[in-house]
């Protein structure tokens, strides 16, 4: 048998590792013994031990997996790490029947196999109004100016050296749940509530700018426009951009994602999505709002009465069950560890209730994280299902002490065509078989 | 009163005022970010000439502001608008598939099904100019000349019957069609508009199951599944076909062929694969439409765009 060079040996151990992990069980077994014996001398940590255990599970103990008797995979074999192959249904997905293409366009986070509060990148719902720029960011400028006595623009290295703030906060369509305004209609929690993400956004707080340039007396709005084919824009009250509106540039510890505006967009903590524009290019002070078309024909909400509301910016308390969910049906009666996820964008989450028969009786449920202002916050309670049909519900009180409103209460006011802002309380359906469907109830 | 009726009556005296009322927000920041460090503190980047503000400060706000020199006439918008807007909007504003209507829809807000259109919904024509300006058409933002701007907003303001075939919108008409019909019935956000209150037992007397969705779960997995099969023996051209040439070729924008529209196709295959790729990758003016260089998109490698040609070939043979 031939020798082998170090690096020859590693780049076909790493081969044989890769290949073998697209194979299933038993063809990896063989894979990896011919692997290995070919490389001489390895023969001994050939994979397979005695006989395949019966059942699913055919390593269950007694029985030994092969990857315990083998080599995985070497480091850098993904010099960027990616989920394991078995978690490949967990990935954003779109509804092509929602719009025209699928560049302007939106995708929805897979909220049931998420834990904790922080979205994974690349799992942050996508909403596009014309494709997704590439932007190099030696080429990306942002320019302030307008009502200020000093205009600017900026590199990308400008921006960074300004004192950086990280925040961890949510960030949600105000469309999100609106295909459920006029009933259910939407299958999956991923399409009933996946526009929504949360992350660490790490970035230089706009007041800081602002005050860098010098803002004149009577400039009270800000439009904030990107550098994307739609030129996406929103005007941005000055309260805000005082408050806690930050100019992004990392998220969840890294470069801020393309699909997120890289390199840089802007955060309204709270704020509908859409207000924190990506790829930022422009910030231009101003007296008054600019009436983009962003703010007039759409995201804005029209009242039974023909009067229609805007700047309607808040993202109201919400919250939804994700476990059970459609996407996670449960296997038989028994204990359960029921949870799910509550937001508001007026502050924190005071409190969390779970109904099991349809809002007549709530349970007091815990908040099972970190509680953080305008963040997506983790709720769950230990729950003994007796297999009967249930009608389950959850309901957010936040730091105001607003209460989520019923469907009922919110068509009261609002009707049916508002699309944006929907907010009510959500029910699934458990049945007796343990499958979950969505439905609205009285 | 909402929070931005009451931005206008602040009063801006000093940022860092403002900026230690605004603590209370929840955000950690550092006491040395919030000080009055004063305007051009740490100087970073360039100042802004005036020259270069313009390149880029495209808006027009309501009373006209931001508005260009020049003209253009509703006469000079409809050949416009045919050439450029109707494959989505439709010749008469009404909109295909999807894609937005523009006109119509007048004393439909409050029906069960409201049409929000320019001439229903909009409050201002800027906003017309302005979307127009920056982001129409479509697949080609910025495009358009100021005057072909005037034009076309003329244009779809003669669709709405808010102005005569005659009407020349510039800076001095501007007044006149400012304000559309339905600018008064804009209102601030009143919200929290819901007042729930935290019931914990016997909080109703019964429940109902009223609503549960008709579209099966299968039919939305088949639907999220029709752009994956078609890719199948080609995903690299699928992909790029999605991500670019879908804007056009999906619904035939700006006389583009459809994908999978056979007879459209019937005569460009005829000319060969070679040739369309040609044309793909350089550019074409056909007797239809225009297939710009690369589709406008000259982020993509050559590579990709002969990858899409091959797709959209099998896919409308």
């Amino acid at each position: 048998m031939r020798q082998l060079k170090v690096e020859e040996t590693d780049r076909l151990l790493t081969e044989i590792a890769k290949s073998g992990e697209q194979l299933p069980a038993v063809e990896r077994r063989q894979f990896l013994k011919n692997g290995l014996s070919m490389l001489g001398g390895a023969a001994a940590l050939a994979a397979g031990g005695s006989a395949v255990a019966a059942g699913t599970a055919k390593y269950a103990p007694p029985n030994v997996p092969p990857w315990t008797k083998s080599l995985g995979a070497p480091v850098i074999a993904d010099p960027y790490g990616v989920p394991s192959p078995f978690e490949s249904d967990v990935v954003r997905r779109n509804v092509p029947w929602l719009t025209a293409d699928r560049i302007a366009s939106i995708s929805f986070t897979p909220l049931a196999d998420l834990k904790g509060i922080i979205t994974p990148s690349g799992l942050v719902f996508e909403r596009y109004h014309a494709g997704r720029p590439e932007i190099d960011p030696d080429e990306h400028h942002l320019m302030i100016h307008g009502m200020v006595d000093r205009p600017i623009i900026l590199t990308m290295d400008d921006l960074m050296k300004f004192p950086s703030t990280s925040m961890i906060r949510f960030l949600e369509c105000p469309a999100n749940g609106g295909m459920e305004w006029r009933g259910a209609q939407m299958t999956k929690l991923q399409f009933t509530h996946g526009m929504l993400s949360c992350c660490e956004w790490t970035g230089v707080l706009l007041s800081t700018i602002l005050e860098e340039v010098g803002v004149k007396k009577g400039a009270n709005w800000i439009l904030a426009e990107g550098a994307d084919g739609s030129h996406m824009s929103r005007s941005i009250p000055m309260e805000k951009a005082l408050d806690d509106a930050l100019v992004v540039y990392a998220q969840n510890g890294e470069a801020l994602r393309r699909e997120q505006g890289y390199p840089i967009r802007l955060i309204n903590p709270g704020w509908e999505g859409n207000t924190c524009i990506k790829w930022l290019r422009r910030l231009e002070i101003g007296d008054s709002p600019y009436y983009q078309r962003e703010e007039t024909s759409k995201y804005t909400d029209l009242m039974p009465d023909g009067k229609a509301r805007e700047f309607t910016f808040v993202q109201e308390a919400n919250s939804v069950v994700t476990s059970p969910s459609p996407e996670k049906p449960l296997k038989g009666k028994g204990k359960y560890w029921l949870e799910g996820l509550a937001w508001s964008g007026r502050g924190k989450v005071k409190a969390v209730d779970v109904s099991f028969d349809g809002g007549i009786s709530w349970r007091k449920a815990r908040l099972t994280g970190m509680v953080e202002p305008r963040a997506l916050t983790r709720f769950g309670l230990e729950w003994d299902w007796d297999g009967s049909p249930a009608l389950i519900q959850s309901r957010c009180i936040d730091e105001t002490g607003y209460v989520q409103p019923t469907y009922t209460q919110l068509r009261a006011v609002r009707g049916s065509s508002s699309i944006y802002h929907k907010n009510a309380i959500h029910t699934w359906r458990l049945h007796a078989d343990g499958s979950v469907t969505n439905v609205q109830v009285s | 009163m909402s929070r931005y009726l009451n931005m206008s009556s602040l009063k801006i005296l000093s940022l860092a005022a403002l900026l230690t009322v605004s603590m209370g927000s929840g955000v950690a920041m550092a006491k040395d970010t919030v000080k009055d460090k004063g305007v051009g503190h740490y100087g970073y980047g360039k100042s802004a000439t005036a020259e270069e503000i313009a390149g880029w400060d495209i808006d027009i706000r309501p009373d006209g502001r931001g508005l260009p020199a020049g003209s253009g006439s509703v006469e000079d918008g409809e050949m416009l608008y045919e050439d450029k807007c109707a494959s989505c909007h439709g010749s008469f504003g009404e909109g295909v598939g999807k894609y937005p209507v523009l006109a119509g829809g007048q004393d439909t807000l409050t029906e069960e099904r409201p049409e929000k259109t320019v001439g229903s919904f909009w409050a201002h024509t800027s906003t017309l100019y302005d979307y127009i300006r920056r982001a129409m058409p479509f697949p080609q933002p910025e495009s358009l000349s100021d005057e072909e701007t005037y034009a076309i907003t003329a244009y779809v303001l003669y669709l709405n019957d808010l102005v005569e075939d005659d009407f020349v919108l510039s800076q001095e008409t501007w007044d006149e069609v400012a304000k559309l019909p339905n600018n008064p019935n804009f209102v601030p956000d009143p919200r929290p508009d819901t007042h729930a209150k935290r019931c914990m037992s016997d909080c109703k007397k019964e429940v109902k199951i009223v609503s549960e969705p008709t579209i099966s779960a299968e039919e939305v997995a088949a639907a999220d599944d029709t752009v994956v099969k078609a890719a199948a023996g080609n995903e690299e051209g699928a992909g790029v076909y999605n991500g670019a040439c879908a804007a056009c070729h999906n619904l035939g924008v700006a006389g583009a062929p459809r994908l999978g529209d056979t007879a459209a196709w019937k005569a460009r295959i005829a000319q060969g694969e070679e040739t369309l790729i040609k044309h793909a990758l350089e550019g074409f003016q056909g007797d239809a439409g225009m297939m710009p260089a690369k589709g406008g998109r000259m982020d993509l490698s050559d590579e990709d765009v002969t990858a899409a040609v091959k797709f959209m070939l099998v896919e409308s043979k």
